[in-house]
């Protein structure tokens, strides 16, 4: 998570509806902002109306499928460098901001709707006990870039060199990333060279979970006696390319369905009309695992 | 600070040059002014000092003493021998804490006419006329004026030791406090040449001193800092307070707040009418004799309960005078029984507390009581039966813990920085009360809910109740109750100018800003469908604008304009 300067977030001021109402002096598209807060302040509870602001994500510098823990723990971060009784009345609008992000992304039904709202799909694997060990956790803060090992042979190498952050996964028999940024850089930069097989990757953040879920072995369906065991894709990355565009494309379809309902509907009839998309969408879920499945099965 | 007004703009300023360029800002001091008793604490630049009086006490009674010439504050001189002569003689007035900011017809100030000082109420909604006995005359004076020199009197002291002059300070009130009282609170500061920085609900002063003593453990076991949740109940002479609080990384986390004007004042009174239930009718005219005969009692009664702290049973032997003697042996059963209702409200306010926080019982890691109070063993009981432990947080001093917070947030918000990271602190505050407006008739319709986490900006669309209806009042209340009768009154303005439209088609909307510094504004503005500006300038206004008698206001503009411009709450579109 990057720690701006206070006067980075006055450079976006302007395009905030409520802050330019209280405080610019450009009469003319301070109400036309006003006005476009207001409708959406009533039809979606939130305002993340015009395209250049912060979504609440970025504003807290979170991922979209962070925990709640990690929002906490960035908004307190924040709230520590930004609250008023550190810095002042200047950091009354950020603080506002923060407090709304927060509100929105700590109440599980708020941030459902809120995730609608700006097209994002949290991407709902059911951790288990034993996914979330095989699971890299964080050390320190927050990073764009993140280790991701992808290995199929023995080799201890990397384990070796930065045994904080690497190690052997005696099930699977290979390495993996235990703990992001376990060892000092140096340490780190060791390991990668010296991989015999170039296997230890540097990705975004964004993709890791995905990464890391998805070169896990999956229990295959098996046709009779046949086929049955374990597998896993030969290319991760291609995999997660593939998955990440089934899910734009389905959270385009989603929200094109969700933004444009008929002016008469009742709320019921909304209500069984989201409920019907919510199953369609877990079934296209569904859809793309077993497409997945005969592309790299 | 709303005094301040004119001065706002320049002061904001100085703060802000001070913070920047004077590397080495001096800390506001921190006060608690307790119903009973007050202390005062400072950061002395490594640690919490809480300042001493003239006779080494930490902790003063809060009562002025009015004589010939001069009022003085009798606390942060006098000891306790010569408090109690002056209590009897109806010279000294105490409990400004349970009167300020309040009008004759609250029952708080009904229950203070057992004082020993006059206590005049006609209950017709206008403050209570207050007044001492000097040379056999009723000398009348305000409970803003009571404490205004009470705290001249601390300011000089604290002065005196830290040898430079005092202007900031951080102030502790009770949660349950309206934000009239808090500019009375306010008032009673400038007046002293004192200027708020922060007022702070007790339990959160008590919630950031909390925050810092993890912190260090965190610092000291160089473990993790993993967030703990802290219920903090706090109990003094005039008040009953219990905020629940998430700490970590030396941030605390107002998730709820609520509090009671009951506290061992009433456990007192009501033994006072235990013992001597004649109490009202005897002593209805206030003669010298009467004063004295009721401050007897009331030394008897609070020593009573003190000595029932540690024994089971008292021996209170009190004579009156007038041939009423009480001799009485009185247990803890009784004193229990009598204050049955008092503990029944603390319980209830500690449910609700927890219920708002959505904090179980279960996941609280500690349970922080503190207060006056704090020693009853009925107290300690209950707090420990409803949060399900055997032991209470003992990390803290009960009587100190208010003020050491308040010494705490006035370096923090000082801009004082620590090089060991004690002061790495941040108290993220939440609303004790709703905000709101009277719509729909007399309903009051909140804009911001009670324990939202500040600062807070919400606003609401309203709109006319007749058709051509081309002005509206604004009326603005805080409190919990569902009809405006039952909240408090901060203040009201109309705004004019709606075009002439059939009802429910201009939109008024109304928008509330708090501040971290607690101030609050109301904004209003009028949109019409169709057109993307207001078609008034929007108004600003700050709250509280009622002053004294602002009981009656909403009743005189229910008689002025009957409903002719009243609003109606929009239903929210989906």
């Amino acid at each position: 998570m990057a720690i701006l300067p206070i006067d980075q977030f006055s450079v976006l001021k302007p395009t905030r509806i409520q802050t330019s109402f209280f405080s610019s002096s450009n009469n003319t598209s301070r109400w036309k902002r006003q006005r476009i807060s207001t409708t959406v302040i009533r039809s979606c509870g939130n305002q993340s109306a015009a395209g250049t602001e912060k979504n609440h994500y970025e504003l807290l510098g979170v991922s979209v499928d962070s925990s709640s823990q990690q929002i906490k723990d960035a908004y307190r971060k924040l709230q520590k460098i930004y609250h008023p009784d550190i810095v002042g009345q200047k950091g009354h609008e950020f603080t506002l901001r923060l407090n709304q992000a927060y509100t929105v992304l700590m109440k599980e039904d708020l941030r459902r709707q809120y995730d609608t709202s700006i097209g994002e799909f949290r991407i709902g694997f059911q951790r288990t006990g034993r996914d979330v060990e095989s699971c890299s956790s964080w050390n320190g803060p927050l990073r764009p870039h993140t280790l991701f090992v992808d290995e199929t042979a023995w080799c201890g190498e990397c384990a070796y060199h930065a045994s904080n952050t690497f190690e052997m996964d005696e099930a699977l028999g290979c390495a993996r990333v235990k703990v992001q940024y376990g060892d000092d850089a140096e340490k780190i930069e060791v390991s990668v060279d010296s991989c015999p097989v170039n296997c230890i990757h540097w990705i975004d953040s964004e993709d890791l979970g995905l990464l890391e879920s998805l070169i896990r072995p999956k229990p295959k369906e098996g046709f009779g006696v046949f086929g049955q065991g374990w597998e896993r894709p030969a290319n991760v990355f291609k995999a997660t390319e593939t998955f990440k565009k089934q899910v734009a494309k389905q959270a385009k379809d989603y929200q094109g369905n969700w933004r444009e309902p008929p002016e008469e509907e009742t709320s019921a009839q909304a209500a069984a009309r989201a409920d019907a998309n919510l199953n369609l969408r877990k079934e296209r879920s569904l859809s793309i695992w077993n497409m997945i499945k005969e592309t790299f099965g | 600070m709303a005094e301040l007004q004119y001065t706002v703009a320049s002061d904001s300023e100085n703060t802000g040059e001070e913070k920047s360029s004077s590397a080495f800002p001096e800390s506001a001091i921190g006060i608690d002014i307790g119903t009973s008793q007050c202390s005062i604490a400072v950061w002395n630049g490594s640690q919490i000092e809480v300042l001493k009086n003239t006779r080494n006490q930490k902790l003063m009674r809060s009562y002025v003493t009015f004589k010939d010439e001069t009022p003085s504050a009798g606390g942060v001189t006098s000891n306790q021998l010569l408090h109690e002569r002056e209590v009897l003689s109806g010279a000294a007035i105490f409990n400004m804490k349970r009167l300020i900011g309040r009008v004759d017809t609250d029952p708080v100030v009904s229950a203070s006419k057992s004082l020993p000082f006059l206590v005049q109420t006609l209950g017709i909604g206008v403050r209570p006329l207050i007044a001492a006995l000097v040379n056999n005359a009723w000398r009348s004076t305000t409970p803003e004026e009571v404490l205004a020199i009470f705290l001249v009197e601390l300011r000089a002291m604290a002065e005196l030791q830290l040898k430079r002059p005092i202007r900031n300070v951080v102030l502790t009130v009770p949660a349950s406090f309206s934000r009239f009282q808090l500019t009375r609170i306010e008032r009673a500061c400038a007046m002293a040449g004192l200027h708020v920085l922060r007022l702070m609900p007790e339990p959160t002063a008590v919630a950031l001193l909390y925050a810092q003593q993890q912190q260090q453990i965190v610092h000291e076991n160089m473990g993790s800092g993993s967030e703990k949740n802290a219920l903090i109940f706090n109990l003094g002479a005039g008040y009953c307070d219990v905020a629940v609080t998430a700490t970590a990384g030396g941030v605390s986390q107002i998730k709820a707040i609520t509090g009671a004007a009951i506290g061992g004042e009433d456990m007192l009174q009501n033994l006072m009418r235990y013992l001597f239930p004649d109490l009202d009718r005897l002593f209805s005219n206030h003669s010298t004799n009467d004063i004295k005969s009721m401050a007897v009692l009331r030394i008897a009664t609070e020593d009573a309960i003190r000595k029932l702290c540690s024994q089971t049973s008292v021996q209170v032997d009190v004579d009156l005078g007038n041939e009423n003697n009480i001799c009485k042996v009185l247990d803890r059963k009784e004193f229990e029984e009598v204050n049955k209702q008092v503990f029944e409200k603390c319980e209830s306010l500690i449910t609700e507390c927890l219920h708002d926080s959505k904090v179980n019982v279960e996941d609280l890691s500690d349970v922080i009581l503190v207060g006056g109070c704090s020693y009853i063993p009925k107290i300690q009981n209950l707090v420990k039966a409803i949060c399900k432990r055997e032991e209470l947080y003992s990390e803290m001093n009960q009587l100190e813990a208010a003020v050491s917070g308040a010494a705490l947030e006035g370096a923090v918000a000082s801009g004082i920085s620590d090089p060991f990271g004690s002061l790495d602190l941040l108290t993220i505050q939440a609303t004790p009360l709703a905000l709101g407006i009277r719509a729909d008739g007399n309903t009051f319709s909140p804009i911001i809910p009670k324990n939202t986490t500040m600062p807070a900006r919400k606003e609401q669309v309203f709109t006319t109740s007749h058709d051509n209806q081309t002005e509206a009042l604004v009326v603005v209340y805080e409190g919990g109750g569902k009809t405006v009768e039952e909240n408090q009154l901060l203040g009201f303005f109309k705004i004019g100018g709606i075009p002439s439209a059939a009802k429910g088609v201009p939109e008024i909307i109304v928008c509330m800003d708090i501040d971290a510094g607690n101030v609050l504004r109301v904004f209003a503005w009028v949109m019409m469908p169709g057109n993307e500006h207001p078609v008034t300038p929007f108004m600003e206004v700050r709250m509280p604008t009622v002053d004294d008698g602002h009981g009656w206001c909403g009743e005189a503009l229910l008689r002025a304009y009957g409903s002719a411009l009243d609003l109606v709450t929009v239903q929210k579109r989906v």
